[in-house]
């Protein structure tokens, strides 16, 4: 399992480094490596430094806690059709962000709003869910999932009172996703919470592993089985905030990339969020970069990508497991 | 070792057994037993410190369990319960590495020598260490069991908690597990698992623990706990008891006919 881990590591690695090479100037390789190590080395090391790399890093921290926030979420609720949206967070974070810019609230605050709104919807959806001094699982899927729902209801309201104004396609590149015009400071505001979700994540590997057993088994080994719920639904509400508030809502990686992991290394958890996060990461810079070359100087939303790439994948992945017990 | 005093448990305020007592040693094996729904599975929580009783207390080693740290519980009861729930291809190795768990920090990934060695020795005692690296899902009922046996021994848990470990198994594998049981009791383990089969209780188990209808019917040796007059109470319908030329002790329904 390292070996692979390490395998998909490099990939993540070679992915990142091959996004860096595309762009609206052609810059070749040793270019590129010579930048990063002078950042002060002229018009290149700023169009590295200043444009490609904060967007490559955003990419693959998007990717990375989308995919752990999933990984988390199936093993904690046993179901591999959970995705970390539904924790509300970003129906949450779309409707204030949506609301924000009808009202003409500053762009430069709406990352903050999107990041408060999609915590406090995580913060409601776990209260419908709670209970005893736990979660219960079908109340967390039907609590996230109805709330998600009303949201994007209102969200669609508020998008045909909005049509005519300047608003308008801002709010749609942001529900579509896309990482264009993100920089260093974006970053800087949400790598924080991001680093607390990825702690919490890797804290709950123990307890993960254990739940693959079922609750009353996790139980009975010595798992605070109520402990263990409450720190991964937080750590994979701060994660999905974060990804949220850095590219808008970026489908499918929370929930395919734990099932291709899966496949890669097992259900180990300690693996499983690990190779999460590469493989994450990997996709989605992959993904940004043919966002931006393909039709380029026009960009083709990512989360748009995504699922184009991502529901026959998906689909085709889990027709084919299906299947395999009759053959 | 396990000592139950005035234990009422009840189901969503339905009260199934009041006031029951009873005093378990080390290294005896007890079965308990009673119909359907009486509170066997309820019983055995409130012993494991899962589910706290209505009223009363359950301590073993003088230590409530429902008092302590699910962990520190999981150091001192090992709770074999039913739950066959499987998202996820584990391998043998990996269900009975789960019994470490108590024996780290909740956020400690590392598996230590001392694991390694209680794995393996846990496999062993159930004759499994040839199935390792099988996925368990490949397995049979009975091997099954024995993984989760093995699970509860990795746990080195003084107490041994098994709610119907010889359910849907044919009789011989039913039979080594209750040897594999057996052998646990003679390292000086205590064992307490709920049963069905009367015969195989009265040939196994030290005591009798006999569940009736809210209260506690019996908790004696199996010859006075088996009566004709007990049974009838438990389960509502006449039996006789025999002793076998070979010291055994034997229930038999009356025929229906």
């Amino acid at each position: 399992m390292p070996a692979r881990a390490a395998g998909v590591l490099c990939a993540c690695v070679a992915a990142m480094f091959g996004s860096l090479l595309v762009g609206g100037t052609a810059i070749a390789p040793q270019q590129i490596v010579h930048a990063l190590l002078h950042p002060n080395a002229g018009e290149i090391g700023t169009i590295v430094w200043q444009l490609r790399l904060p967007r490559v890093v955003i990419g693959a921290v998007v990717g990375a806690a989308l995919a752990i926030a999933g990984a988390l979420l199936q093993g904690m609720l046993r179901n591999p059709l959970v995705d970390p949206f539904l924790t509300g967070v970003s129906a949450g974070a779309a409707v204030a962000i949506v609301a924000g810019m009808a009202l003409g609230i500053s762009l430069a605050v709406v990352p903050a709003l999107g990041f408060g709104a999609g915590l406090g919807t995580a913060l409601l959806v776990a209260a419908l869910a709670r209970r005893g001094a736990g979660i219960d699982a079908t109340r967390l899927i039907l609590a996230g999932v109805s709330l998600s729902s009303l949201f994007s209801a209102i969200i669609a309201l508020l998008l045909t009172r909005l049509q005519s104004t300047d608003a308008a396609p801002a709010i749609v590149g942001w529900l579509a996703g896309s990482l264009a015009g993100r920089g260093w400071n974006d970053l800087t505001f949400a790598s924080p919470y991001a680093f607390a979700g990825f702690v919490l994540a890797m804290l709950s590997v123990p307890a993960l592993n254990a739940l693959r057993l079922g609750d009353v088994r996790a139980s009975s080994v010595g798992v605070d089985v109520s402990r263990a719920q409450w720190i991964i639904l937080a750590s994979a509400s701060l994660l999905t905030a974060s990804a949220v508030t850095l590219s808008g809502t970026v489908g499918f990686v929370g929930l395919i990339v734990p099932h291709i992991a899966r496949r890669i290394v097992g259900s180990d958890a300690r693996y499983v969020l690990v190779v999460s996060m590469l493989l994450g990461a990997t996709l989605t810079v992959l993904a940004d970069a043919f966002c931006r070359s393909i039709l380029a100087p026009t960009e083709i939303p990512i989360g748009v990508l995504l699922a184009f790439i991502g529901v026959p994948l998906f689909l085709f992945m889990y027709l084919r497991e299906e299947r395999a017990p009759a053959t | 070792m396990i000592r139950a005093r005035d234990v009422t448990l009840s189901v969503d305020s339905k009260v199934l057994v009041r006031d029951v007592a009873f005093d378990v040693e080390a290294g005896e094996i007890i079965a308990v037993l009673g119909r359907n729904g009486v509170g066997k599975t309820t019983l055995l929580r409130a012993i494991a410190g899962v589910r706290a009783p209505k009223s009363g207390s359950v301590t073993i080693g003088g230590r409530d369990m429902a008092k302590i740290s699910p962990a520190q519980r999981a150091r001192t009861v090992a709770h074999v319960a039913g739950d066959d729930l499987f998202l996820d291809r584990l391998t043998v190795r990996d269900v009975v590495s789960m019994g470490r768990y108590p024996h780290h920090e909740w956020w400690q990934w590392r598996e230590e020598p001392r694991d390694r060695t209680s794995i393996d020795a846990a496999l062993q005692a159930v004759h499994m260490q040839a199935f390792a690296e099988r996925r368990f899902d490949t397995l049979s009922s009975g091997e099954r069991q024995r993984i989760w046996l093995a699970l509860a021994l990795a746990q080195e848990a003084r107490v041994l908690l098994l709610d119907e470990p010889t359910s849907h198994l044919d009789i011989g594998v039913a039979r080594e597990i209750l040897r594999l049981l057996r052998a646990q009791a003679r390292e000086d383990r205590t064992v307490v698992c709920v049963l069905h089969d009367v015969n195989e209780a009265a040939e196994f188990a030290d005591k009798i623990l006999l569940l009736g209808s809210q209260r506690l019917l019996a908790f004696d040796v199996p010859e006075r706990a088996l009566t004709p007059a007990l049974l009838q109470q438990a389960y509502g319908i006449d039996m006789e008891c025999l002793r076998t030329e070979d010291g055994g002790f034997r229930v038999f329904p009356v025929s229906l006919r």
